[in-house]
């Protein structure tokens, strides 16, 4: 397989023995460079733990993860994460700017300066001017969701993974944030892999959904977007290609819940 | 008058009564082993400037001892921390030591390295050690998996991982085993000054109880807890400047 990120029939347990728990099984994917690619599954399903044998910061005990051709061992250069536990990933003796330019260290070619007109930029493009210099703890949990996905923007990477960024996001802003990240992606030239249990925005923000199964999953299918970008929030969710990949999705959980319902 | 002052005048009131009642008992007794609270107030005035003296040499000791124990212990238990395999092997030795008085160690300490200023700052720097090393090393190795995960994922080396992440966030433990090991060193380096003696405040207090001179000695027992109230406002001003982050009490914005 080809692809800036692969998995080849990855598997993951946790726990040993008796305890031993089988969460992921013969996962495949790859995404190629510049792709927006969404992950939906059943929660509890394994997401995070695919997202973190993606990132490096877990290892799989079966199969290998590839970034740009070389096998992933330790996160590597070039790749980030917005992590789903938003709130104890931020550093609370740190302010948002700062939080922000610590995502920024191994960025070249920009002197302090210039990294912090950046972090500004990028913090206010997220909806937080004004905020830099408070403390991730005096702001709400959606903005430091927006913190959190404002330092994984900000590292440059060429790879941003994302785990459920918008959860804890007001409505409003949610869509005002889509459209960013979606802006931004594009910008900055990343590839982005997100996850999400809101199948309306999968569906909207990528190029490609991949859908898990239940626990040990797997990619259990790929629903192409076929819609125009840049998208928009009134007519891309009218399209009919929308709406079909959106059924076909929803159909899909729900049949793993019932499945899961009656064994 | 609010509930909050009258409270604050009763806490003022029970001294006083304390002290008055000190005075009658004294004025009764007409000893000079039993000074009552105006005979310590003139011997304050006679003594003060040996009292400041002494008490300078023990706060200096006490200083260093405390220094060095944080200068060293602080980073151990960092490494300690993060290094868990270390960490797992030497909690044991950890654990025995920090049971052991320090001032049990007095008399080893002189059979090697004598009586002098350089004994006293290794004695005080082991009791400043015993709490620093265990709570730097407890915040440092229970800190949120969360945190070392983005440590890794920002591609941190190790040594910035604990000068950058390990340090800040076990700050608030080791300021709690810095309170411990202020107490500690303060009461060693004038302890070790009553067995050791040759100068500081501890050997003050001592000649002046084998000369009969009480109203001196609790002079100087007044200087030791005018230090220790100063000491001690000194540290809430560092932790509230250094750890605000810590004890938040804003309440988040929107
Ligand atoms: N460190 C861990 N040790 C043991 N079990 C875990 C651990 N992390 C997650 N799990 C379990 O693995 C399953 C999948 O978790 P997770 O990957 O977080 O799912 P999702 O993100 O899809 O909700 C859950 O049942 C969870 O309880
Ligand atoms: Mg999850």
């Amino acid at each position: 397989m080809t692809g800036i990120l692969t998995a080849s029939d990855v598997g993951k347990s946790y726990g040993s023995g008796d305890t031993r728990m089988a969460i992921i099984d013969g996962l495949n994917l790859s995404i190629a460079k510049g792709e927006f690619v969404s992950l939906v599954g059943p929660s509890g399903c394994g997401k995070t733990t695919l997202l973190m044998c993606l990132s490096g910061l877990l290892s799989p005990n079966l199969g290998k993860v590839g970034f740009k051709g070389q096998v992933v061992t330790a996160p590597p250069i070039g790749l980030s994460v917005v992590f789903q536990d938003y709130s104890r990933s931020l550093l609370p003796w740190k302010t948002n700017l700062d939080n922000v330019l610590f995502g920024m260290r191994r960025v070249t070619g920009m002197d302090a300066a210039q990294k912090k007109a950046r972090a500004l930029e990028i913090l206010e493009a997220v909806g937080l001017p004004g905020f830099a210099g408070h403390y991730p703890w005096q702001v709400s949990g959606g903005m430091q969701q927006r913190v959190a996905i404002a330092r994984g923007i900000a590292s440059q990477s060429e790879l941003l993974l994302l785990d459920e960024p918008l959860a804890a996001v007001d409505a409003q802003t949610r869509a005002d944030m889509q459209d960013l990240l979606l802006d931004l992606a594009k910008r900055f030239d990343q590839t982005c892999v997100l996850v999400t249990h809101d199948v309306e925005e999968a569906v909207y923000m990528a190029d490609r959904v991949l859908v898990l199964g239940p626990r040990p999953t797997r990619v259990v299918r790929e629903i192409v977007v076929d819609l125009p970008k840049p998208r928009d929030q009134i007519s891309t969710r009218e399209a009919p290609a929308f709406l079909h990949a959106r059924h076909e999705v929803m159909e899909l959980i729900r049949s793993m819940r019932q499945g899961k319902a009656l064994s | 008058m609010t509930r909050q002052t009258r409270i604050a005048l009763w806490g003022l009131l029970v001294p006083l009564a304390i002290l008055a009642l000190w005075q009658v008992a004294a004025m009764l007794q007409r000893t000079p082993l039993f000074p009552g609270p105006g005979k310590v107030a003139l011997a304050i005035w006679a003594n003060y400037p040996v009292i400041l003296r002494e008490l300078g040499i023990t706060l200096l000791r006490a200083v260093v001892g405390f220094g060095l124990a944080a200068v060293t212990m602080i980073p151990l238990g960092i490494f300690l921390g993060r290094v868990r395999v270390i960490g797992r092997v030497l909690e044991p030795l950890m654990d025995m030591l920090a049971t052991l008085p320090p001032p049990a160690i007095i008399p080893l300490v002189m059979l090697f390295a004598g009586t002098g200023d350089g004994a006293k700052v290794v004695i005080i720097a082991y009791a400043a050690a015993v709490p620093l090393l265990m709570n730097t090393y407890e915040a440092s190795h229970s800190i949120h998996p969360m945190l070392s995960r983005v440590a890794r994922s920002l591609h941190l080396s190790r040594f910035e991982t604990m000068r950058l992440i390990d340090l800040p966030s076990s700050l608030p433990m080791i300021a709690t085993g810095a309170r411990l090991a202020i107490a500690s060193s303060l009461l060693v380096s004038v302890t070790s000054e009553m067995l050791l003696a040759t100068n500081g405040i501890g050997t003050f207090l001592q000649r002046s109880q084998e000369t009969f001179k009480i109203d001196a000695g609790l002079a100087g027992i007044a200087f030791i807890s005018l230090a220790g109230i100063i000491v001690n406002a000194g540290v809430f001003r560092l932790e509230k400047n250094w750890l605000f982050w810590h004890y938040r009490d804003q309440r988040p914005a929107e």
